[in-house]
């Protein structure tokens, strides 16, 4: 957040403006970062995940660009701004397994950062004649594909918040595990689903690692470490 | 979109869904696609007229008798228009926020979470 803020400081005077959405069910626990963060452009949350469907959003951090019109010039992507201080991070011995492996896995995380912070800077300057800003039909060619499966995942999806939200939680797990099985390219959907088993109620902060738990079949750090790295689940953005 | 019946107001359909009925059938953008019998005179959208159009699945709860509304699939894409949606979001505080309120300005529009 602190680096989306300092950017939209730097676009405010091209007429452009970050707004962050925050897809989190439970508002509560994305507050105190947001708070701490105390953003200064519009700081929305999506408890629905409403966003996945809508823009194509699967994981976090993803972005798409707006025009002055109302219309997408670039679909959602991957979005990192900055270098996460944890690639340059010297990984300690002695690290309990699924923390060491974590540790890893972000270490090799692709990073597209500094280029993808360029390319908005550009188009926010430039507008349409910026080399990144796409046209209709480009932005709706490289949006990413959506099967009836994928389209049944974000139907079950909302059939587990619905149920966590009115207190059914194993009925809300099923279609959760449903939503994951339909759409195992969402990020969002499992660790969304996960960390509401792995935090304690009252917790003011999620359990990173999410799991293992007795709940789901599996966790961040095996689904990631087994599919190949976080890489695996991003959609890297073409510049 | 939560259903308890296969029934809804337009209104409801389009805020959850940003699908519009307008003369020329459903709309998102510049794309209408044509739904006879999805739209009755009193307002109200055949949920499983309007999805079967769209290629949205309907995926129901039998024991709880809901059913949910999944997204389009009409170009195979997550997108089938480059027609922003603009669903109804809310800040921290609560209140309602639209995209369309930042007409006139670019939006680098962010997904995160807490998790």
């Amino acid at each position: 957040m602190p680096g989306w803020q300092a950017l939209n400081e730097e676009i405010a005077k091209f007429g452009a403006t970050v707004v962050t959405v925050a897809l989190d069910i439970d508002p509560a626990l994305a507050k105190p970062w947001n708070d701490l963060a105390n953003p200064n452009h519009p700081s929305l949350v999506d408890t629905l995940h409403i966003t996945n469907s809508l823009f194509g959003f699967t994981n976090i951090p993803m972005a798409a660009w707006i025009d002055e019109d109302g219309n997408l010039v670039r679909p959602a992507e991957g979005a990192s701004i900055e270098r996460s201080p944890l690639r340059d991070m010297e990984i300690p011995e002695g690290l309990p397994e699924q923390l060491n492996k974590m540790m890893h896995a972000v270490k090799a995380i692709p990073d597209d950062g500094e280029a993808y912070r360029e390319a908005i800077l550009d188009w926010v300057q430039k507008g349409s004649t910026s080399a990144f800003a796409l046209t209709p039909d480009e932005v709706i060619a490289r949006s990413q594909p959506r099967s009836d499966n994928e389209a049944r995942a974000t139907a079950c999806f909302e059939l587990g918040e619905y149920f966590h939200r009115t207190g059914e939680n194993e009925t809300a797990v099923k279609w959760w595990k449903e939503a994951h099985r339909l759409h195992p390219q969402n990020l969002t959907y499992k660790r969304q689903a996960w960390t509401l088993v792995t935090t304690p109620a009252g917790a003011t902060e999620y359990d990173l690692m999410q799991g293992p738990n007795e709940v789901y079949d599996s966790n961040l750090v095996d689904e990631v470490t087994g599919e190949g790295g976080f890489g695996q689940f991003i959609i890297r953005p073409r510049l | 979109m939560i259903l308890t019946e296969l029934r809804t107001t337009a209104e409801a359909f389009a805020h959850a869904t940003d699908w519009y009925p307008k003369p020329e059938g459903l709309c998102r953008g510049e794309v209408c696609v044509p739904a006879p019998g999805a739209l009755s005179s009193d307002g109200m959208i055949d949920v499983a007229v309007a999805a079967q159009k769209l290629g949205m699945p309907i995926v129901q709860d039998i024991e709880h008798g809901v059913w949910a509304l999944g997204s389009a699939t009409l170009s195979g894409k997550s997108l089938s228009t480059a027609v922003a949606a603009d669903p109804e979001l809310k800040t921290f505080d609560g209140t309602p926020f639209k995209l369309s309120s930042l007409r006139g300005k670019k939006v680098v529009l962010v997904a995160w979470s807490s998790y």
